[in-house]
């Protein structure tokens, strides 16, 4: 048996492009797995030099996929620089619009990116592993599932003025106030949105128990996690202090997010382009640290909205007392933050200040520097820019969520391919599997770009000289 | 006869944004005034005439769709297919997509077959790229295409 290398490139359904290369030993067993993020975007440079203003509009170009979290978190950073915190019901409509965000991109993740694996099945026909193929098996399901996301979708577009790319946070505040029909046709969705992810959970929770095995061998490892929460430690999506918490679910810090170069550094790899971020008093790898769902439930001892908290008790109780380190429940957390998306645009909705025209503060006091942080569907995002006196800008840095996780997905391929594949013999299904290692952190890495025809599955068999063996593409 | 036009692509990244050039243009031709902004609000119906702009092909696309009778997919293609502008009818079926969040026409369509038990007659009209860059002016040898695929997707609808 001669040593092997299996590439797959790109990862299927996630947004933007990976590759994942599978080296063989010459007993044909797995030694080791390493995902690639093989793009370079450059964003931070090309920043430099434009007006802090410009910032929110400039940023969400970043990504197609999840533009309102860029958009919503170079706000908050140009709040900073400008010294000019935004009005509370300035806020309060911009968490609204996160809130939209984070349910449409939830609900999209669940239903049609992770369901085809989890109601048709890992090893499932790839012909039908779809979401077409689930529509043809539940079409009814389906339906609801598109109109969570475009109930997401409409709130952000109500806002925003635009489906894609809003014009909406500005320095200081938003440029438009809420109207009272806005609201009603915003509400008149709530019942059914909140109606599907409680059929999505219940699907999970099914789907778990049944394949508890599963659950228990795919990609369960220790880290720490990573994310916003209130004084209370109550889960955050828009805004908070930042806590990290240890493998052992004790907190090892809490701290403002403007802080977080005091905490947090960035190792680098040279077979990747995506950095790795680490707390630095433990170094890398020990400072390793999830993001997302499944961090921010870890990391959260409650959530501020009924039937959400009552699902995290339920989420807690799998491994009480410790974190739960199963890649696969990332699934249940992602639900379960959905759900209080869901309850909290109506909590929103029924604020007070949620009609109020004060909506900017244009009393500025200019900073050098300023830091935005937010919650974003896949993680903790920061933005943190430094700007003359002009508000021009001179530098930029950005962590995106899917930085954060960079790690933790890179050990889930690699736990997942030493798992389940133990010879040269390898099926389409097992493949899929380290692919789902992925998914199952929804990772965006931010492509955006799409021609006709451009991207073919290719995996590559090589052996370790690199002479190509086997292609197989899945087109 | 309802016919829909609908552009997609990512007008940020120079030829990938094609196709709003493209229904700029159709939209000229058709003596319509296009838009300012691909941003701008869209659908904008004409007649018999809707015309649409996406970053992407999603899932929710796939209801409106079933109240079209013929529908034209406008996109980008990059070297992998020979023809400068590439014309290719399109039928309900799905398609293997390494990445869900840009569905091919033809998984759209199917999604829609499924959701209406029936799918609009439907094209698909695709201009080579040549650069994508950060920009939002097209290349040369992209921008002389406009034009031509624009006389393509005119004749069809004759």
């Amino acid at each position: 048996m001669v040593a092997q290398k299996i590439t797959i490139e790109p990862v299927t359904r996630i947004e933007g492009h990976a590759k994942v290369t599978i080296r063989l030993n010459d007993a044909g067993k797995v030694e080791h797995a390493y995902l690639h993020v093989n793009e370079f975007r450059g964003f931070e440079k090309f920043c430099e030099g434009r007006m802090v203003f410009e910032m929110p509009l400039i940023t969400p170009r970043i990504c197609g996929i999840c533009p309102v979290s860029h958009h919503l978190a170079s706000a908050k950073a140009g709040d900073a620089i400008l010294g000019a915190p935004p009005p509370r019901p300035a806020s309060l409509l911009r968490e609204l619009m996160h809130m939209g965000q984070i349910v449409q991109s939830h609900g999209m993740h669940f239903f049609e990116l992770a369901g085809p694996d989890l109601l048709l099945g890992f090893d499932c026909d790839p012909a039908t592993r779809n979401v077409v193929g689930l529509l043809q098996a539940n079409p009814d399901l389906t339906v609801k599932a598109i109109n969570l996301r475009k109930w997401g979708q409409e709130i952000i577009a109500t806002l925003g003025g635009r489906r894609i790319h809003p014009v909406f946070a500005v320095p200081g505040g938003v440029n438009k106030s809420l109207k009272k029909e806005e609201r009603e046709y915003i509400l008149s969705g709530y019942d059914d949105a909140v109606a599907t992810i409680k059929i999505g959970l219940d699907i999970i929770k099914g789907w778990a128990e049944a394949n508890m095995e599963d659950i228990n061998k795919f990609a369960v490892f220790p880290t720490g996690y990573f994310g916003l929460v209130d004084p209370e430690n109550a889960l955050e999506l828009y805004d908070g202090q930042i806590r990290l918490i240890g493998a052992d679910g004790k907190q090892l810090e809490k701290f403002e997010p403007s802080h977080y170069l005091d905490y947090i550094a960035e190792h680098v790899e040279n077979w990747s382009y995506l950095k790795f971020p680490y707390y630095k008093k433990l170094g890398f790898p020990g400072g390793v640290y999830r993001v997302g769902p499944l961090g921010r439930l870890n990391n959260s001892d409650k959530i501020t909205t009924p039937m959400a908290n009552e699902e995290l008790k339920k989420f807690k109780a799998i491994n009480p007392g410790r974190p739960v380190e199963n890649t696969l429940y990332y699934h249940y957390a992602r639900l379960i933050e959905c759900l209080y998306a869901a309850e909290h645009v109506k909590d929103l909705l029924d604020d007070p200040d949620i009609f109020s025209t004060d909506i900017l503060n244009t009393c500025h006091n200019p900073q050098p520097q300023g830091v935005g942080v937010i919650e974003a569907p896949r993680g903790t995002l920061i933005h943190h820019y430094w700007a003359d006196e002009q508000g021009k800008i001179e530098k930029v840095n950005l962590i995106v969520s899917t930085g954060h996780n960079n790690w933790a997905m890179c050990e889930a391929v690699d736990s997942v391919a030493k798992t389940y594949i133990t010879g040269p013999d390898v099926r389409e299904g097992l493949l899929n599997r380290v692919e789902a290692a992925v998914r199952a952190h929804d990772p965006c890495l931010s492509c955006s770009t799409h021609a006709v025809g451009q991207m073919p599955i290719t995996i590559e068999v090589r052996d370790p000289e690199d002479n190509l063996i086997q292609t197989i593409s899945r087109d | 006869m309802k016919y829909l036009f609908l552009g997609y692509g990512n007008l940020d990244r120079q030829d990938d944004g094609v196709a709003w050039h493209l229904l700029c243009e159709v939209m000229k031709r058709l003596n319509y005034p296009p838009p300012d902004l691909a941003e701008d609000e869209f659908p904008i119906a004409h007649g018999e005439y809707t015309f649409d702009f996406q970053l992407q092909l999603t899932p929710e696309l796939a209801d409106p769709l079933g109240s079209f009778d013929k529908v034209c997919f406008m996109d980008a293609h990059t070297g992998n297919i020979a023809d400068e502008i590439h014309l290719e009818k399109i039928t309900p079926e799905y398609q293997p997509s390494p990445l869900t969040h840009h569905m091919t026409a033809s998984t759209v369509l199917s999604l829609c077959e499924v959701l209406h038990h029936h799918a609009p007659e439907a094209i698909l009209v695709s201009v080579r790229g040549y650069e994508f860059k950060f920009t939002r002016s097209l290349s040369s040898p992209t921008a002389a295409l406009i034009a031509p695929a624009a006389d393509t997707i005119l004749e069809w609808i004759k």
